[in-house]
């Protein structure tokens, strides 16, 4: 019989009756076959493996990550709701000791999600991940996390909800933003002025294999994470890395990603993207569970498994090479200002257009920091797009100083008697409190 | 008139029932190194007060099986397995003659790697040289494309017998499948010998009635079709109990069962007047198998439960040293503190009640008191092993938004007793479940009566794929072809007709109408940007049910 290593929790929830449309990526099929595969292996049965019902988030869930516009009805449905309470259930599991590491197999995914929601991007309405982190940080007393997207694609919609945080760090490997969807997670985009170094992009050239994932993981990845000392690992796990993935450009394997996961030994993972659903998905997931179950996955195997065919190219080891001798210093020596972006009257301001492509809306955006020395500050977001008036979105966050929450619940009133927007959420996560105007 | 033998871990019980009536019943101790005996004991009472000639069926419980798995009474097994990369099967291998041959199905049921067919005849070789006789064939995604484990039965074709996998049942679970049929081969020459003794004494008590054996779904199969799948007779007294209940008693809503035994205290629970069944299948030695089974948890309280105080607090059980003193024992038990409190008056109430006296001065209290102090914990004990399960069975996983949102929860609001105290204990019951409670009548004999009036069950699995255009019903031996327009709708009357006719082969009294589908999914597989066929799976049974109710006055 197995032994048990770790206890894992394993929040299945594959929304068998929900698709995006009926051939989309995003459909009712892509999880059957990995049940299939879980299912015939006997992996709940494997002693210290569990299966868990998701939890349904609620809107407050949604409201402390989020300014959503109009607001978090519109632009949800239940399936996202329940996505994003499989991966809050994994971190309860873990968090209230239940289980050592929790799995939320769910779909659709959230990764392409960022801090303001007009609609959905990149197959995501809310990131799972951020709604689970600010869950986790209100109800369990933690602070620091650390968010690994091993999704092919970068993680962008995480990148923008945690890009002023400092407590967060972020690190996304991905294919090079130049050949594939969203086009961006360069070394150079390294977190806003009070979070340098807390975004790590490491973007790969196409057709890394193996060896170049784990090589980046070694020599990038866990030194990171050793310093930074996180109470909690999040893997967002995308696996359309896999080289049978229909839309990207990856030589990954479910062995790479078994081992991956083992050395990276995440608390939480949460499932991304993935869209060869018969060829890469149920190996990869099987390799994931065994992985972080501490049960031997030496035997994974695609069944049209060729390490010839997949194996990497020499000028990709250099080019490997070369990334890990210069991205660790992003973050222990990071630059001492962002890339972009401007300071005006004290705060750092950016403006970003950002495009839909799911929904196909457009929108606008001007962010600002108020910054302070004693506190993060106070963010402020305007935003307007093709589906929604100049609305605004304010965030104080938590252990912010008092002129701050001043500052804060004052811009909160002027812009609701004097503003010209539509809709305003205010996110006080020093109170505790989510409030939405103009409903 | 129908007849119905459970041979129990202590007694074995009969009883003949007729329109509704309990007509003759008897309960005899179970000479563990004798079944047979303990059957033509029961049975020999049981004839001598009813007509032989009026006998339209007889079922049997038995415990065989699982005692001969427990104590080891069993073949030796030649595992012979084709699985492919994934977990490694070393870590769920029954017995020592387990091979890994060179093959592998996908989960499309797509050959990956050609089965290996000369290894497959050495392992046979190998196997009969060592003396074994029986095997196992079994292949990872069988279910799907069984070709591999025919292949691995035609490699042993000389074998005394050989089990499939898939012809065990239609369930995805390759270890479970492994496990399940190395036990069907592991008891079969022991289980067709007694089948064998079992239809001989009968029909030498002049008795020429179709014969069925229970299993712990809660339904029967036919004598000769178990042969063939033994393994299907074990652990099928709590089936018998249910059963039993649900002849005695018109269960219509949420309910839980209590069957309060001499050490455990079995608890099955009911949704809509049904009882639950397992969603995976029930362990046999630690290995989880695909045999199915109801949902019943067994906790360690019983009438012979001893009491001990710890930490100022009276508890009853785990441990059982032998029997109460109202019997003969030692050492106080919960039946003891039933008689010293004064709720019944079973065996030696004198003795029992000096036994409590003692212990209770021992810790300074009065004795009734301490009597009743030690029911009220038990009967707590198992209101919270009972919170606990329904707790679990609530939170067992869905897979749509739509069930998800329907959040079917099972909330009893009936309790129904069985077993030795269950009179001396209902008001407890009630006052801890808040709910009422019933004691049937003859419910001391529920297991013979669920035993003799338990029907046959049968569930197929079916898995169409139509963009390869195939239908497979693994557990009927039976595959087609299907054209690109077979959809759910067909696949479910196929799956209905299909089970329909098998039940009529194999038993004519289920009539078609019990027919039910409890899955049905069908997924339009897509490829590039367009649909290219759908893969369907149904689940067809017959659920568990008995032919007649008995009357309650
Ligand atoms: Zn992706
Ligand atoms: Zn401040």
């Amino acid at each position: 019989m197995h032994n048990d290593k770790n206890k894992l929790g394993i929040i299945f929830f594959p929304a068998f009756d929900w698709a995006i449309s009926p051939t989309h990526p995003e459909r009712e099929e892509r999880l059957l076959y990995t049940q299939d595969q879980l299912w015939e292996e006997g992996v709940f049965d494997i002693k210290g493996v569990c299966e868990y019902k998701p939890d349904v988030a609620e809107r407050t869930d949604v409201e402390r990550a989020h300014f959503c516009f109009p607001d978090v009805d519109a632009v949800t449905t239940r399936s996202h709701m329940i996505a994003a309470g499989g991966a809050i259930r994994a971190a309860r599991l873990v968090l209230e000791n239940e289980c050592d590491k929790a799995f939320a197999l769910v779909r659709p995914p959230g990764h392409h999600a960022m801090k303001v929601v007009h609609g959905s991007r990149g197959f995501c309405n809310i990131n799972n991940e951020a709604v689970m982190i600010e869950y986790a940080r209100e109800h369990y007393g933690i602070k620091r996390v650390a968010v690994v997207d091993t999704d092919c694609h970068h993680g962008d919609g995480s990148q923008d909800v945690f890009w002023h945080d400092p407590d967060v760090l972020f690190i996304s490997l991905h294919q090079d933003g130049r050949t594939l969807y969203p086009g961006s997670g360069f070394p150079t985009e390294c977190g806003g002025p009070k979070a340098l170094g807390r975004t790590i992009n490491i973007p790969l050239p196409p057709r890394t294999s193996d060896e170049g994932f784990l090589t980046v993981l070694d020599r990038v990845v866990l030194p990171i994470l050793d310093d930074f000392k996180p109470e909690l690992i999040v893997n967002s796990a995308g696996q359309d890395n896999h080289y049978s993935d229909p839309i990207t450009n990856m030589n990954f394997s479910a062995q790479g990603y078994a081992l991956l996961n083992q050395r990276l030994s995440p608390h939480i993972a949460v499932l991304e993207g993935g869209y060869s659903i018969q060829g890469a998905l149920p190996y990869v997931n099987l390799g994931i569970i065994l992985a972080m179950a501490g049960q031997d996955f030496s035997h994974v195997r695609e069944p049209d498994y060729n390490a010839e065919a997949i194996r990497q190219d020499r000028r990709i080891d250099d080019y490997v090479d070369a990334l890990c001798d210069q991205l660790p210093a992003l973050y222990f020596d990071p630059p001492s200002t962002p890339e972009d972006g401007s300071f005006s009257n004290g705060c750092y301001v950016r403006k970003k257009n950002i495009y839909y492509d799911t929904d196909g809306i457009t929108e606008t955006q001007v962010e600002s920091l108020h910054l302070c020395d004693d506190c993060l500050g106070v963010l402020k977001v305007e935003s307007k797009s093709s589906v929604n008036p100049k609305s605004l979105g304010v965030q104080l966050y938590a252990g912010a100083c008092e002129s701050c929450r001043s500052l804060a619940l004052d811009m909160v009133e002027q812009a609701r008697l004097k503003g010209d927007y539509r809709f305003i959420q205010f996110i006080n996560r020093c109170d505790k409190e989510y409030s939405r105007y103009g409903y | 008139m129908y007849l119905g033998i459970d041979v129990g871990g202590t007694h074995t019980d009969a009883v003949a029932v007729e329109n509704g009536a309990v007509r003759a019943s008897c309960k005899i101790v179970t000479r563990h190194e004798d079944l047979l005996a303990s059957i033509n004991g029961a049975l020999e009472e049981i004839l001598a007060q009813v007509d032989a000639g009026a006998v339209r069926q007889l079922n049997l419980s038995t415990t065989l099986s699982t005692n001969a798995l427990v104590q080891g009474r069993i073949d030796d097994v030649g595992v012979l397995v084709s699985c492919g990369p994934g977990v490694d099967p070393a870590s769920f291998a029954p017995g020592r003659h387990f091979y890994i041959i060179d093959g592998a199905i996908d989960h499309r049921g797509v050959e990956s790697r050609a089965l290996d067919k000369a290894a497959a005849a050495r392992a046979v070789d190998d196997c009969r040289k060592q003396g074994v006789n029986v095997f196992a064939a079994v292949t990872k995604f069988s279910i799907r494309n069984p070709s591999q484990e025919i292949a691995l039965k035609e490699a042993a074709q000389d074998a005394d017998f050989v089990t499939m996998g898939h012809t065990l049942a239609g369930r995805l679970g390759f270890p479970r499948r492994v496990a399940t049929a190395y036990f069907n081969c592991a008891v079969w020459r022991l289980y067709n010998g007694f089948v064998n003794a079992v239809s001989e004494s009968i029909r030498a008590m002049g008795l020429n009635c179709p014969v069925g054996m229970l299993k712990a779904d809660g339904g029967t199969l036919p004598l000769d079709v178990s042969r063939s799948f033994p393994v299907q007779s074990i652990f099928s007294g709590p089936a018998a109990s249910v059963m039993g209940i649900i002849a005695l008693c018109d269960i219509r809503q949420d309910s839980v069962i209590f069957d309060i035994g001499g050490t455990t205290t079995d608890i099955a629970v009911f949704a809509e007047g049904a009882p639950l069944i397992e969603r995976d299948g029930i362990s046999i030695g630690g290995h989880p198998t695909l045999v199915r089974a109801l949902r019943v948890r067994s906790i360690a309280v019983g009438g012979d439960s001893a009491l001990s105080v710890a930490g100022g607090l009276v508890r009853v059980g785990p441990q059982r040293e032998g029997p109460s003193m109202a019997a003969g024992g030692g050492r106080p038990t919960l039946t003891d503190a039933l008689n010293a409190a004064g709720r019944s008056a079973y065996g030696d109430v004198a003795a029992s009640e000096k036994g409590i006296a003692d212990m209770a001065r021992d810790y300074g209290v009065d004795a009734r008191k301490f009597a009743e102090t030690a029911i009220r914990s038990a009967v707590d004990h198992i209101h919270q092993e009972t919170r606990a399960f329904l707790a679990e069975i609530n939170e067992r996983p869905v897979y749509t938004i739509h069930e998800m949102l329907e959040d079917r929860r099972i909330v009893p609001n009936r309790v129904y007793l069985m077993g030795g105290p269950s009179h001396s204990m209902s008001g407890d019951v009630r006052e801890a479940f808040k709910t009422p409670v019933i004691v049937p009548e003859n419910a001391s004999v529920a297991n013979a009566v669920g035993a003799a009036l338990t029907r046959t069950t049968h569930d197929v699995h079916l898995f169409a794929d139509t963009q390869r255009g195939f239908l497979l019903i693994p557990s009927l031996e039976l595959s087609e072809e299907v054209g690109k327009n077979f959809d759910l709708k067909a696949a479910e009357a196929e799956a209905k007709r299909r089970l329909g006719e098998r039940l009529r082969e194999i038993d004519a009294s289920t009539g078609f109408d019990d027919v039910e589908i409890t899955e049905s999914s069908s997924f339009n597989m897509v490829s590039g940007y367009g649909t290219v066929g759908r893969n369907i799976r149904v689940k067809a049974q017959v659920k568990p049910g008995v032919l007649e109710r008995i009357n309650q006055s």
